[in-house]
């Protein structure tokens, strides 16, 4: 399990300083940096693209990423081989994973992340995408297990106990992204298992 | 032999010697061939009973394993002929009539796991993968504990799926490829196949320095790979594109990270 180094605020994006990170043999690949034109090998390449930003975010515990940081950052810049991905290409990888549920545009003035993203965001240029190593429904999942586990049904929760309390500490939500646990929380609202209240900055929660 | 006949009688003479030379020799040839058969016959029940006596070995030690499987072929034994005629006719393989199945079964298996990680890699590849590469990735994804495999076995796993058509092992310059694709390379394709092994890439300049060839055939040849999604192209190099064969990918990991 990712073991959770005291991970810095969620809406830090890029440059992280957990151990670093075993990059896959197609990121020292010169090619692999250059959008391929024929049809199968690009599939070919969006997939490993794909693969190799999921496991990245995963080992980094990145919630977000904001296009043009990160186009500079080790991810999508192998300095080694002085090798990049441009951000437009970027962006059609975020956009395969988007299609794929694995990562969503933030809308440009989307606030507290209720919001469903519009397909269209991504042609629109959000500069901000959520990568989901675990997507919303997964990690409702994981909170509603811990729910469960922890005898709290019935009990109300704030949104900050969830990500920074003690009692989350050893989970696999502790210090994640606010905005990606709020739309975990709305899948549960949905499904009728939860309840949020509150105002913006002292939401709780309460779990049936 | 006393001196050279002369006269009609002669003629007679010479005839006669020819022919009992003839048939003397061909009473030889059929004492030989006799031989030589019980010999063989004796030496497929000692192969039999080798086979046997190391079935363990054979199924666990791959060089061991191979050994054998010259040795079978080097007598004109095929142990992986599915149906062996003159051996008690029930069409089974003479490995499978040795070891009970359990090495067919082995190599049909490694077949199936062949097939498996072509399919995965084509996409990539373009159906072209290094022996050697799949080797590795057919072993990664087996079970802990599991018999170690070599670079014969599947040599000749790949020559079970010989019915299927496409698979076929290739040797380009000094590498050998496993080909999944009902493609052959022509000699040009070959060629530039050859010298990305060299380097890792190719680019037209290069071929066309060092085959000699004019910018359009190498342009064509290139496209043609790239097509067949053998070649992936570079663009961010300082001077014109380089073409890169993915089978670098394989190798490019451990000393690319120490750079990194």
């Amino acid at each position: 399990m990712a073991t959770t180094t005291t991970s810095p605020p969620p809406q830090s994006q890029s440059q992280p300083s957990s151990p670093s990170f075993p990059f896959p043999r197609e990121y020292f690949f010169p090619a692999f940096f250059t959008r391929q034109t024929n049809i199968t090998i690009h599939h070919a390449q969006l997939t490993k693209w794909s693969a190799l930003i999921l496991a990245y975010a995963r080992h980094h515990r990145l919630f977000r990423i904001t296009i043009s940081a990160a186009a500079e950052s080790d991810l999508f810049f192998n300095r080694g081989i002085d090798r990049r991905l441009n951000p437009p290409d970027i962006r059609e990888v975020l956009d395969f994973m988007r299609k794929d549920g694995r990562a969503e545009f933030l809308r440009p003035g989307e606030g507290n992340g209720a919001a469903d993203a519009s397909s269209s965001a991504a042609a629109s240029g959000g500069d901000v995408v959520f990568l989901y190593w675990r997507k919303p429904e997964e990690w409702a999942a994981l909170v509603e297990a811990f729910v469960e586990e922890t005898a709290q049904k019935g009990s109300v929760l704030t949104v900050y106990e969830l990500t920074e309390g003690e009692n989350t500490r050893g989970t696999e939500f502790h210090g994640m992204d606010n905005q990606v646990l709020m739309k975990a929380l709305n899948i549960l609202v949905k499904r009728g298992k939860a309840q949020i209240f509150g105002s913006e900055d002292s939401l709780g929660v309460k779990f049936f | 032999m006393s001196r050279k006949g002369v006269g009609i009688a002669a003629f007679d003479r010479s005839r006669i010697t020819s022919r009992q030379f003839a048939s003397h020799g061909s009473s030889l040839r059929a004492t030989n061939a006799q031989a030589l058969e019980t010999q063989l016959a004796v030496f497929r029940s000692l192969l039999q009973q080798f086979a046997q006596t190391h079935a363990k070995d054979i199924r666990s030690d791959p060089s061991f394993r191979a050994q054998f499987a010259r040795m079978c072929s080097a007598i004109g034994v095929d142990p992986l002929a599915s149906s062996n005629n003159h051996s008690s006719g029930s069409g089974n393989s003479v490995w499978a009539q040795l070891l009970g199945k359990t090495v067919n079964d082995f190599y049909f298996e490694l077949a199936v796991r062949i097939v498996e990680v072509c399919g995965a890699t084509r996409a990539e590849n373009g159906g072209l993968i290094g022996l050697s590469e799949l080797r590795e990735r057919v072993s990664k994804g087996r079970m802990e504990g599991a018999d170690s495999i070599s670079d014969d076995d599947v040599r000749r796993a790949v020559e079970t799926l010989k019915p299927l058509g496409s698979y076929a092992v290739v040797t380009v310059g000094r590498k050998e490829y496993v080909r999944s694709v009902p493609r052959e390379l022509s000699t040009d394709q070959a060629a530039v196949v050859e010298a990305a092994q060299v380097l890792g890439y190719v680019s037209v300049g290069m071929l066309r320095d060092n085959l000699g060839w004019d910018e359009a055939r190498c342009k064509t040849v290139i496209d043609d790979l790239m097509a067949g999604g053998m070649l992936w192209v570079d663009k961010q190099t300082k001077g014109e594109w380089e073409y890169w064969s993915p089978g670098v990918m394989a190798d490019a990991g451990t000393d690319g990270e120490a750079g990194v």
